[in-house]
């Protein structure tokens, strides 16, 4: 471990450290006497796989967790943070994954809920004050409107304006980029860079190396509980990072498995429904992956949920093999071999309070295998399959008979992937495959997805990460207003590729 | 995630215990619930000036004191048996059938049906023909709302409450012209009433093989209830059918992406609701009246989503809260012969329980959850919020906004 003296910043005493904290759960340790230290005027990144214990330790700071041992000094005074009332009350705010904003209210309502300071509400002065906050951190966001109209990232905004209204000064962001646009995150990371010329204090959870590496001033890596380096942007690599949170050396590009492009699987011609797809045309070739690129909300949803029989086109053909299979059920179209891995595995793919076994055949119970004529259950036949799976993907749960819910969200991947590949299916449409997991497990479900292309079939990848998709794609094509924008090779610059993907480039550059 | 070995070797026999843990943890919640509904119960006593010891060992004495007691407390289960399963059926899929109510008027009205224009038919055979009656009427009137919801997206709250009170029109017209009675005692002004249904048509008194006094009128009808708990159980936990009832009720979104056909399943759910509703009415008919009186007895179908509640939705549960509840019933009747304490007293003492019920099974939920976890955590799958992915981990202290709407509205289903 490298202690960096007076990183990032003017080499003050230390605002707030954590000393040998430590915080169990039933049968876990999730933090092992961590030690940390947040300076004034720092982007302090901390780092780790899921389960390493970073949201764990912010949570203890922040006053939601007690920690079994261990103290907290904020400001050179030994601090007790009973509740997150106290942490506030000294200046520490947290912003959580799942936002807890009251939808029918309007942003400045929003942020001084709980803070009115009277009975009266003079909602006029907090509007002016909410504006003035917001304009100081460049944070674009309409104190009027009211937030069920907002998107993600506004709403974002919205929860650290709730903070900084608090007169926060150590701001904690659980995962701020996890459900944001790649302009969204831009723009989060102006506001950052701005609160942090204001001299506060950014504790930034993450598992995105490249966001790491672009805002943190100090990096902490975490691993199984335990703080296992500390070091700068400037020192280190993302291959480095990677190998610490890990343990072990990660690739961030794998091989691709060289195999001859077959006849096509996939025909899409002038595709369109719903005002989100406005005549899309695509071709997936056996052995070959295709990437879809693109901004979120630009179709992508709609176009996995078209081609797998969850929408109806309104019009135009999707061709598997040469059989249509536009409006057809998503029984049927599962049953000529189409799999899918759902951008939202939560909502579409596992049903979280039923067990593995019964999650391992979801879209499967129909077949002959797995029950009989009168619709009865071959529970035994299930077990060994769902036990097979989760030997083979090393999904990791107790048995087979604890609820999807129980697993951590790289295990509920790994569980939907096992399901959706076990049947071979010629056609693999991943929608987001591998949105807030982690690196180990990104790893994981990439070479997945390649092996389906080694052995032939046709990968239909959408996804908002461009690393992903140059890391498996065979031809990249972008999605743009619910049109395909341009069609490019895996080695096009990611600037030919950012410019299709905001609708510049109608001509295939390729 | 994939770092250090394979995981754990998984035990396909070592499943037994978390159901097991699951029952054990549902009974004791119910067994403090009612500890706290009687409890609760003895300062209403007290404030009548009795003695609570005295007035519980009554209630108990007259439910399960005697042979007789327990007869007239399984004749009161036995149609609540059915009307929970009934509840339950569709609550496990994701709906909320208030229409059990409706359900077995209608199906009370078509067994009559069968009764006195089918008399002919030879008895046992006669009988069997008048619950298949009953559970078509069931089934048609749940079809209704059934087929609105899966068409047009139509509430089935909204619709079930509707036909039910189009159901008390029903039973009304239908006493007063189709099946009013063709030969009143003379001279006599009776209630509306159908004719006397053939003695062959009627369901055999069971309580003469265990002591029990045929007052009880506790009928075979009991053990068709108790095996069409099995068979729902059965048909949830090991059928197709149950299976993507409970995907659908559980994650629509997943249960479709699955290939489930959504509305197809809700359909069959509300046929096989109707068709157990529709036996709600028999024990009053065909084992206590032997005729459809004007003055039957009414809300076993609202009484059903109560003992559908307190059985957590599970068919055997349900087998048990219906007993606890015939127990409370048979309950008034000593109240009122022993003690100052108005019958009312039972109505507030299971208005109690349930309350008391919502609370313990949420604790009880926490404690199995928090047990979950601790295995998953010793598995190494912890996830970062030290809570499994997204699910019912320890919350943080602050709820508000959404959450706290999403809370409540996911209650509901």
């Amino acid at each position: 471990m490298t202690n960096v003296e007076g990183a990032g910043g003017n080499g003050s005493p230390p605002l707030v450290v954590l000393e040998r904290i430590t915080k169990r759960f039933p049968g876990v340790l999730a933090n092992d006497e961590v030690d940390l230290e947040l300076r004034r005027g720092e982007v302090h990144a901390l780092i780790g796989e899921n389960g390493a214990g970073k949201s764990t330790l912010m949570r203890v700071l922040y006053g939601m967790y007690p920690a079994d041992g261990g103290r907290i000094v904020v400001r050179g005074q030994e601090a007790k943070i009973g509740s997150p009332r106290d942490a506030i009350a000294l200046g520490i705010g947290m912003v959580h994954q799942h936002f807890v904003l009251v939808d029918p209210f309007t942003v400045t309502e929003n942020i001084i809920l709980g803070e009115e300071g009277g009975a009266v509400l003079d909602v006029d002065a907090a509007r002016q004050r909410v504006a003035e906050l917001a304009e100081s951190y460049a944070f674009r966001v309409d104190p009027r409107a009211v937030v069920e109209d907002l998107s993600v990232g506004e709403e974002q905004r919205v929860e650290i304006l709730k903070a900084l209204y608090r007169g926060v000064e150590i701001l904690i962001l659980d995962e701020p980029t996890a459900v944001l646009t790649p302009n969204e995150t831009k723009d989060l990371f102006g506001n950052l860079r701005k609160l942090r010329e204001a001299g506060r204090t950014i504790v930034f959870i993450s598992h995105k190396l490249d966001e790491v590496m672009e805002i943190a001033d100090r990096i902490t890596v975490l691993r199984r509980g335990r703080v296992v380096g500390e070091t700068r942007p400037a020192e280190t690599s993302k291959a480095e990072l990677a190998e610490m949170m890990v343990g072990r050396p990660v690739l961030f590009r794998l091989e691709k498995p060289r195999i001859e492009i077959g006849d096509p699987v996939l025909r899409v011609e002038g595709l369109t429904g719903e005002g989100k797809l406005n005549g899309i045309d695509l071709e997936v070739r056996a052995g070959e992956i295709l990437g879809v690129a693109g901004v979120e909300g630009n179709g992508q949803r709609e176009l996995a949920e078209s081609l797998i029989g969850l929408r109806t086109p309104a019009s135009g053909t999707i061709e598997l093999e040469g059989t249509s299979i536009a409006g057809r059920s998503v029984f049927d179209i599962r049953n000529v071999g189409v799999g899918y891995i759902p951008e939202d595995r939560h909502e579409q793919g596992l049903v979280l309070n039923m067990t593995l076994w019964e999650n391992a055949i979801l879209g499967r119970q129909d077949d002959e295998e797995f029950s009989g004529t009168l619709g009865v259950l071959f529970i035994k036949k299930i077990k060994e399959l769902a036990a097979r799976l989760v030997k083979l993907f090393d999904i990791r749960a107790r048995s087979v008979d604890v609820t999807a819910s129980t697993l951590s969200g790289g295990n509920q991947q790994k569980l939907i992937l096992a399901r959706e590949l076990e049947t071979d299916p010629r056609l693999l449409i991943a929608a987001q495959p591998t949105r807030g997991l982690d690196v180990g497990a990104i790893e994981f479900v990439w070479k997945q997805i390649l092996e389906q292309k080694a052995a032939g079939r046709a990968v239909l990848l959408i996804s908002a990460e461009l690393d992903e998709i140059y890391a498996l794609s065979d031809r990249i094509v972008t999605l743009y207003e619910g049109k395909i924008t341009g069609e490019f090779p895996p080695d096009a610059p990611p600037e030919a590729i950012g410019v299709g993907m905001l609708g510049g480039a109608k001509e295939a550059v390729a | 995630m994939a770092t250090e070995g394979l995981a754990a070797p998984v035990a396909v026999a070592k499943q037994r215990s978390s159901w097991a843990e699951t029952l054990v943890g549902q009974l004791l919640a119910l067994l403090a619930s009612l500890g706290i509904a009687l409890l609760a119960g003895s300062v209403l006593i007290v404030a009548y000036g009795e003695s609570p010891a005295t007035v519980y060992s009554s209630i108990l004495d007259a439910s399960m004191g005697s042979a007789d007691g327990i007869g007239y407390v399984l004749a009161i289960a036995t149609p609540l048996i059915f009307s929970a399963l009934a509840v339950a059926v569709c609550f496990k899929g994701g709906l909320f059938n208030i229409g059990v109510e409706g359900q077995y008027l209608v199906a009370m009205v078509t067994a009559a049906w069968a009764e006195i224009e089918l008399g002919f038919l030879p008895g046992p055979i006669l009988v069997v023909v008048v619950l298949l009656a009953a559970m078509l009427g069931g089934m048609i009137w749940a079809a209704v709302p059934g087929i609105l919801k899966v068409k047009t997206g139509a509430h089935e709250v909204v619709t079930t409450i509707m036909m039910n009170q189009i159901a008390i029109s029903l039973v009304a017209w239908a006493l007063n012209f189709p099946l009013k009675f063709s030969n009143a005692p003379p001279g006599q002004n009776v209630d509306l009433r159908t004719d006397q249904f053939p003695e062959g048509g009627l369901v055999g008194d069971i309580g003469q093989y265990f002591g029990v006094t045929p007052g009880a009128h506790l009928s075979w009808l009991l053990f068709l209830a108790i095996a069409a708990a099995v068979i729902v159980w059965f048909m949830m936990r090991r059928t197709r059918l149950g299976y993507e009832s409970r995907a659908v009720g559980s994650s629509p979104g997943s249960a479709k992406a699955g290939g489930v056909a959504i509305g197809s399943t809700q359909l069959r759910l509300f046929l096989i609701s109707g068709a157990l509703a529709g036996l709600v009415g028999m024990q009053q008919i065909l084992a206590d009246r032997g005729y459809l009186p004007q003055n039957y007895v009414v809300f076993l179908g609202f009484t059903g989503i109560a003992v559908a509640f307190l059985g957590q939705n599970n068919p055997i549960g349900i087998i048990f809260a219906a007993i606890l509840w015939g127990v409370l019933s048979r309950g008034e009747v000593a109240l009122q012969i022993e003690s100052e304490v108005p019958r009312e007293f039972i109505i507030i003492l299971q208005g109690i329980l349930i309350l008391s019920v919502v609370i313990t099974y949420q604790i009880a939920k926490r404690r199995l959850a928090a047990r979950q976890l601790q295995r998953a955590g010793a598995a190494g799958e912890l996830d970062d919020s030290a809570g499994p992915d997204e699910s019912g981990g320890p919350r943080g202290p602050e709820i508000g906004g959404r959450e706290a709407f999403e809370a409540v509205e996911g209650s509901g289903t």
